[in-house]
């Protein structure tokens, strides 16, 4: 049977783009996209992926050209996803099955999607930032304030994407009204220590993503992308020391301190 | 006793945070325990590591290599990609504290003390950085080698 280019490329441009959607490095999306065109018995093909662009190219055995471009949206980070597509990609590459049965699958995948609920994410908010206003140093007290900050980034990080805000503006928005949270929490005697409580609710905010994910593309021989990365992480770095700046600002000019 | 609690505490307090935060980037099943035991070890590698180097941008460092090398051993394992127990694990690490403080003193016109403390959190995470990118670098090559050799025969 001849083989369909067309469906091969925009099965490879597919896979390729939902690996870096849920935060695969790099170097994982080319390597992926090679071995699937390869795995097709495709050795003319190109792949190349910048953070927020993938693009694949293949020569049919005739000599035609063909190029997908993918243009990557702001994305965050989503490991079950990533995970499952990873899988999914080794399983096409051993087997090679017909194009449309793949497609199908990839579509079936996409359509597994498993994502917790708005409540257990939150959940998953209150410990993990309670837990780390208690790490920092905090008491008990702290740990309940520290968790409710975190439940308000939480809740703030969700709405902000669904109106689709650029990821600087959420960090500001999120990291301002957690930190004016924790100062009215201590204000009103909940809360013992505001850095502590502060700091652990910015946990869920720092930028430790970025950072891993640069050095590993840098590592990779990614400058472009790992130099990217950098940057955005410096960025929300900055974004988090000035949402939360603006709130403390804000809050002592008010309460007259 | 004294001892649990300076050790003990604070490792379990990074394990239930690597569990809340699993939560958040979506980490199921199994994953989900390997991302916050290496949270907790790696801050283990921390404390412990204070007595003999004394210095924290050194413990981060440590840190980050062995809770690099516990997710690369624990994705070949499970053959999934490293980032997804890499990146949580690494949490606790990563200085938060730092940028809050940092602010704090530019908010209060302390530039000598806003400088040192913005130093010292570039300083942990170059560490980090360089941490991870230390033992990655590693199994890469490894991996490259164990390649080469099975290739021949296959």
């Amino acid at each position: 049977m001849e083989l369909d280019y067309d469906k091969l490329l925009c099965l490879t441009a597919e896979i390729g783009y939902q690996l870096m959607e849920s935060g695969a490095e790099i170097y994982r999306v080319e390597e992926s996209m090679n071995r699937l065109l390869e795995a097709y018995g495709v050795t003319t093909g190109e792949v190349f992926a910048i953070p927020n662009c993938i693009i694949a190219s293949l020569t049919t055995a005739t000599g035609h050209a063909l190029t997908q471009i993918r243009r990557m949206k702001a994305h965050g980070t989503d490991v079950d996803q990533l995970e499952r597509y990873n899988d999914l990609c080794r399983r096409l590459c051993r087997e090679a099955p017909p194009i449309e049965q793949a497609l199908a699958l990839v579509a079936e995948t996409a359509r597994q999607r498993r994502q917790w609920s708005l409540p257990t994410q939150l959940a998953g908010y209150f410990l993990g930032c309670g837990a780390f206003a208690l790490f920092f140093g905090g008491n008990g007290r702290d740990m309940l304030c520290g968790g409710l900050c975190g439940v308000v980034i939480g809740l703030c990080m969700y709405f902000t994407a669904h109106w689709g805000a650029n990821p600087f503006f959420r960090t500001i928005a999120a990291s301002a009204v957690s930190a004016l949270c924790a100062e009215i929490l201590t204000a009103v005697g909940l809360g013992a220590h505001l850095d502590q409580i502060i700091i652990g609710a910015l946990m869920a905010l720092v930028p430790g993503i970025a950072l891993t994910n640069a050095m590993r593309d840098v590592m990779a021989g990614d400058m472009v992308s790992g130099i990217s990365k950098v940057a955005e992480a410096l960025l929300i770095g900055g974004a988090i020391a000035l949402g939360t700046a603006l709130s403390l600002g804000m809050f002592h000019m008010l309460a007259g301190g | 006793m004294e001892m649990l609690q300076e050790l003990a505490l604070p490792c379990l307090y990074a394990f239930a945070a690597g569990i809340g935060f699993s939560v958040v980037f979506n980490v199921r099943g199994v994953g989900m325990l390997i991302c916050a035991c290496g949270g907790g070890l790696g801050w283990l590698c921390y404390l412990l590591s204070a007595p003999v180097v004394q210095s924290d941008i050194m413990q981060s460092f440590l840190a980050a290599m062995l809770i690099s090398a516990w997710s690369e051993i624990m994705a070949r394992l499970r053959k999934c990609p490293v980032t997804s127990y890499l990146v949580i694990a690494l949490f606790p690490l990563v200085p938060g504290g730092g940028i809050y403080y940092s602010m704090r003193y530019a908010m209060n016109g302390d530039v000598q003390g806003f400088m040192n403390e913005l130093m010292h959190t570039l300083g942990l995470a170059g560490a980090l950085a360089v941490g991870v990118l230390l033992v990655s670098s590693l199994v890469r090559v490894v991996n490259a080698r164990r390649q080469e050799r099975q290739r021949p025969t296959s």
